[in-house]
């Protein structure tokens, strides 16, 4: 049990860096791949906080967490192709129009 | 610690021709062998899980870092495979083998799958400009560290992962809660990880268990329509594209 606080530590490096990822990155792919990246972190803290509460309803809501992973790597990659597309490129940049 | 990680995915972070590889290299491989040492003191009890804890930790770190540095969105996909690897240990070493061999087969399976198929269909050859220059990487970087350092407080300290820690999660690592339904403690001890999580979804979580299902036909449905070519018409003209390059080329919708 005393490794605990590594584990959460290491779940809140893994949320960073998808964070940093998801800011700096310019690929839409690379910046989806930061959201799934975060989700790992997540899950790394739910199920360590679900061992210490002695129950598997952490692990449950990882579960969960998977389910919302595949629904968000679903829709979000067939608006890539979409955007892929209309514009030919990945380019975040590209699609800045509504900033005015 | 953590400057040093810091400065380590700056330099790496792809900033045209400003970016220094090799510096950043040596503050990320400095970053880890310091995560490795900090975790390592508490090694003294010896015992085997926290090696493992120690190396598939440091192989999710290096990974993690390399998926949002490498200038390739496949090899970005790839790293993540290794991320989820490397989790998926993670989790088996807390007794969540269930959960564990799920992500394997969804994530390293079937999500990495469509990530790979898309890069395929969209990539252009070579590395084009926006996967060499990143944007604002210095505020990404700042952002993403007083985030980690925020939460790493609120947890236990920076520099010695088991000193200081937060007194609620301190006392709840001290003295883990025992399972409020005695049941569960049971069925797990009897009939391991997964009867257990079988009897807690389809019994607590029954409604979310279903309310997931409907959101994934949702998802599957959006995913169908958003990404299907817009075929004209019967009774329309047919295209007027010569033979051989009919639906080569799609019009925008």
């Amino acid at each position: 049990m005393a490794a605990a606080p590594g584990y959460i530590v290491l779940g809140a490096l893994l949320f960073s860096l998808g964070v940093i990822g998801f800011l700096s990155r310019r690929n839409l792919i690379v910046i989806f791949l930061s959201t799934e990246m975060m989700f790992q972190g997540v899950v790394i803290n739910v199920v360590t906080y679900s061992r210490l509460h002695g129950q598997v309803d952490g692990q449950a809501f990882g579960l969960f967490l998977l389910v919302i992973a595949a629904v968000e790597a679903g829709l979000a990659l067939g608006l890539l192709v979409l955007l892929h597309r209309r514009r030919g490129t990945l380019d975040a940049e590209a699609w800045t129009t509504m900033r005015g | 610690m953590s400057i040093l990680a810091g400065l380590g995915v700056y330099f790496l972070l792809p900033q045209g021709r400003l970016s220094r590889p090799r510096v950043g290299f040596l503050f990320a491989a400095a970053a880890l062998l310091a995560w490795m040492a900090v975790a390592g003191l508490r090694l003294s009890s010896a015992e085997p899980s926290k090696v493992y804890f120690l190396i598939f930790s440091s192989i999710a770190l290096a990974a993690g870092v390399c998926v949002i540095t490498h200038r390739k969105p496949v090899y970005s996909a790839l790293y993540f495979v290794v991320v989820v690897l490397a989790v998926a240990a993670l989790l088996v070493l807390q007794h969540a083998e269930f959960l564990a061999i799920a992500l394997i087969i969804i994530y390293a399976g079937a999500i990495m799958v469509t990530y790979l198929f898309v890069i395929m269909l969209a990539q252009q050859s070579g590395v084009p400009l926006y996967d060499r220059r990143a944007r604002e990487p210095f505020f990404a970087v700042l952002l993403g560290f007083v985030f980690m350092a925020t939460v790493v407080v609120r947890t236990g300290d920076d520099s010695g992962i088991n000193a200081s820690v937060g007194p609620k999660i301190a006392s709840l690592v001290q003295h883990p809660v025992e399972s409020t339904t005695p049941s569960t403690h049971a069925a797990i001890a009897h009939d391991g990880n997964t009867a257990a999580m079988g009897a807690v979804l389809a019994t607590k979580y029954v409604v979310v268990l279903e309310i997931g299902a409907l959101l994934l036909l949702i998802s599957m449905v959006g995913a169908i329509a958003l990404s299907r070519k817009r075929l004209p018409r019967e009774g329309h003209a047919v295209s007027s594209a010569p033979l051989g390059q009919v639906g080569k080329t799609v019009e925008p919708f």
